[in-house]
């Protein structure tokens, strides 16, 4: 499908805007959010402008459900423009501000706000991707890429979620690109790393636009001819599946592969019974010959 | 002495004149910069120009458009890696040419870029928002009788057709007005008969019939506005509303209202061709069709945004077979440019590409690679499908057939023409050795013969030549 090297016909760019109340830039000056939809908004609008076949899909990530903010199901918006701006822009600024809006509105009043689905914002994002290939007409070379706008941090929780969407993207060949604001995400950047997409934390939410249009704009097979800032080293420590903490050296399911961080004589995944041998016989250690 | 008798040899280069089809960037290249600094004054413009550049030129204005000052050139240029210094400096050559960007020196000596500042601007606002709307934007009541998209793509093909009808001289001629044939006729495609001053079409307007439908669209818009000028219409406005035409949505309803009276008289015309629907001359409303959508997309490579109505027809065999499901007489007679038709049954055409069929077609002036376009783009689905499952190859078409007409091409290819000067009818053989010695020195020297004291040399040395010339008559 993808191919990294052709320049494609058509790039389908699906952004997931993480919009949970509790990270940490919103609790601080919840304006600032604005100013980071302004600037995702922009950056949607530029992927649009690149090309007239290019495609996007916005979708919003809260900690009740994810939902599109873009395209919206059903009848489009009809929209006039207002000012100079391009009439398709001005659909998409408008559909994304007003299912926002919707969105947060649908927000369970009285549950304290919890972690992000950003997991499972992205398996709509494949959802979507896939439906889009099959619609798109043959001989269409289609090229699909997921960004990831958050500021939350990850934790382990969503572990393997993540890692099953990490690994259907690298065979569905979408790259996946993350976009920090806040803390650095070692799990996400794993999944950039697998996929081949680009990771980057901004250092500072003033000139989001400027890195989202440097760092992200470009398609893949573009990328290789731009300096742009490298992958560093990845952390790829695994999350244990009882405690999920992140591990360097843990207990591993002979049959399943999970992972654990204490020895457990039934795996918990595939209820496979291990026996319990005791504590590990030590090897008499070889004498050594003496000289 | 000797004299040197020059002979110029035919400044016909190129023996079969064949159809020039430029895109935007083409076109606003040969076009003077006074000219783009008024069209970039459109915001549209500026959106389609962007488009047409090429990538990491559209990395560049993007990086850019956000900077109120001028930035060096060695930073732009260290954008790009190492490798890819090539493509870096055709994307800086193009910003140039459409004066997307000028030099700007930075305090401290140092060049430096800066975007034009009315493109900077109008980009601007076709991304962000902000200025004035459009034209046609300003609201509507719901219209009574509001189109769908397949009317309108049936009107707009149907529309097309009669002009394409028009060229190959089918019976019907009602439905196409002077100013078309104008057109046409200014644009080489068809000429006046000498005999009875009819119109008939040339060997360039069967070239341009083998173009797609959105390249023949763009190619014909190209001629309108050429001669656009001299009926006091603004080429500029005219480019300005077309594009904006090309961002509109297909199967929505613009109104005409605050149009100027030369823009009413220009959207008539475009009515005409099928780029927009109208109920009604004065209807105050009009709906842009597919045609006029596909303006911008001349570059890409397969046929975009194509109608479903119009999808393709034509199968081609590895036995060099051509099925075409078409009923049609343009297609029909499209076809038989460059394949043996065998068959003929109500609903589909049975040919064959030989030698012969497709020698005719290139010297007709037609090229190689127009036939493997035509029979790319309107390839049957099926042969579209057939690709996805098995090898991939860059044509949809069986590669035996491809290449098997690009050798037919190039068996025909076996001169190389160079303009070049004869120099011949030296007095002595010793005259004719300076020269040739002087000349191939030099790099001039493109033939000679020692027995017919004859040189060949390249046209731009000539001036060179003959200074030397004369020092040398004098010196001796």
């Amino acid at each position: 499908m993808a191919d990294d090297d052709a320049p494609s016909d058509s790039s389908l760019l699906v952004i997931i805007v993480d919009t949970n109340p509790n990270q940490r830039y919103i609790t601080e000056d919840p304006k600032v959010l604005t100013g980071c939809l302004d600037a995702v908004i922009a950056f949607a609008n530029s992927h649009l402008m690149q090309k007239s076949r290019n495609q996007l899909a916005v979708i919003g990530c809260h900690f009740h459900k994810s939902e599109y903010l873009y395209p919206s199901p059903g009848k489009p918006l009809d929209v006039r423009q207002i000012d100079g701006q391009y009439e398709l822009f001005t659909l998409v600024e408008k559909t994304i501000k007003m299912r926002l809006v919707n969105l947060i509105k649908s927000q369970p009043q009285e549950e304290r706000p919890g972690e992000s689905l950003l997991a499972g914002a992205m398996a709509m994002a494949l959802c979507c991707i896939a439906r889009m290939r099959r619609e798109a007409s043959p001989g269409l070379r289609l090229s699909s890429r997921i960004l990831i706008v958050t500021g939350s941090s990850d934790t382990a929780a969503q572990y393997i979620n993540y890692m099953n969407v990490f690994f259907t993207a690298q065979k569905q060949q979408v790259l996946i690109d993350v976009c920090s604001l806040d803390k650095h995400l070692s799990l996400l950047q794993q999944g950039c790393d697998i996929t081949g997409g680009l990771y980057l934390k901004v250092p500072s939410l003033e000139g989001l636009l400027q890195y989202l249009l440097w760092v992200f704009l470009p398609e893949a097979w573009e990328r290789k001819e731009l300096v742009l800032p490298g992958r560093g080293r990845v952390d790829y420590r695994a999350a244990c599946f009882c405690h999920r903490e992140l591990l360097t050296i843990g207990y591993v399911c002979s049959v399943c592969l999970s992972v654990f961080c204490k020895f457990s004589p039934i795996c918990t995944t595939c209820h496979t019974v291990f026996k319990i041998a005791g504590p590990l016989p030590i090897k008499p250690k070889k004498k050594k010959m003496k000289i | 002495m000797s004299e040197s008798s020059k002979s110029k040899s035919a400044s016909n280069i190129n023996p079969s004149p064949t159809l020039q089809c430029k895109d935007l960037h083409e076109y606003l290249k040969s076009r003077s910069p006074q000219f783009l600094e008024t069209l970039y004054n459109y915001p549209t413009i500026c959106l389609a120009v962007y488009r047409e550049l090429p990538e990491l030129a559209r990395h560049f204005v993007i990086r850019l458009l956000f900077v109120e000052q001028p930035v060096p050139q060695a930073v732009v240029a260290s954008w790009v890696t190492q490798t890819h210094a090539k493509e870096q400096s055709k994307a800086c050559e193009a910003l140039s040419e459409l004066s997307v960007w000028q030099e700007a020196p930075i305090p401290g000596g140092l060049p430096g870029w800066m975007l034009a500042q009315s493109f900077k601007k109008n980009l601007k606002v076709a991304l962000l928002g902000g200025g004035r709307p459009w034209s046609m934007s300003s609201s509507l009541e719901p219209d009574g009788k509001a189109r769908d998209v397949a009317f309108l793509d049936a009107y707009a093909l149907e529309r097309w057709e009669c002009v394409l009808h028009y060229m190959v001289g089918s019976a019907q001629t009602e439905g196409i007005s002077a100013d078309a044939v104008r057109i046409l006729l200014h644009a080489g495609l068809m000429t006046r008969d000498a005999e009875d001053g009819t119109a008939v079409i040339t060997r360039a307007g069967f070239q341009f019939l083998l173009l797609s439908t959105a390249k023949q669209v763009w190619l014909f818009l190209q001629h309108y506005l050429h001669t656009a000028e001299k009926r006091s219409l603004s080429a500029a406005e005219c480019l300005a509303f077309l594009y904006q035409l090309s961002f509109s949505t297909l199967g929505k309803d613009y109104s005409t209202e605050g149009m100027s009276n030369n823009m009413l008289v220009f959207l008539q015309h475009l009515r005409e061709f099928g780029l927009v629907y109208q109920r009604k001359r004065k209807a105050g409303r009009f709906y842009p069709t597919r045609l006029a959508l596909n303006i911008t997309c001349v570059k890409d490579g397969i046929a975009p945004l194509e109608a479903a109505a119009s999808t393709g027809y034509i199968l081609v065999e590895t036995n060099y077979r051509v099925y075409a499901y078409t009923q049609t007489t343009l297609q029909v007679a499209l076809l038989g440019l460059f394949t043996e038709l065998i068959y003929r049954f109500p609903d589909v055409v049975v040919g064959v590409l030989t030698r012969e069929s497709v020698r005719a077609a290139l010297r007709g002036g037609i090229s190689a690679q127009q036939i493997i376009r035509y029979l790319e783009q309107h390839s049957h689905p099926q042969m579209l499908r057939s690709e996805t499952a098995g090898i991939r190859t860059s044509s949809v078409l069986p590669p035996t057939v491809v290449d098997q007409i690009q050798l037919w091409e190039s068996e025909r290819n076996r001169f190389t023409y160079t303009e070049g000067i004869v120099y011949n009818q030296f007095l002595s053989q010793a005259e004719f050795g300076v020269l040739r010695e002087y000349a191939s020195r030099c790099g001039f020297l493109t033939w000679h013969s020692e027995r017919a004291r004859t040189l060949v040399l390249t046209r731009a040395a000539h001036d060179d030549v003959k200074r030397f010339w004369k020092r040398y008559s004098k010196s001796s």
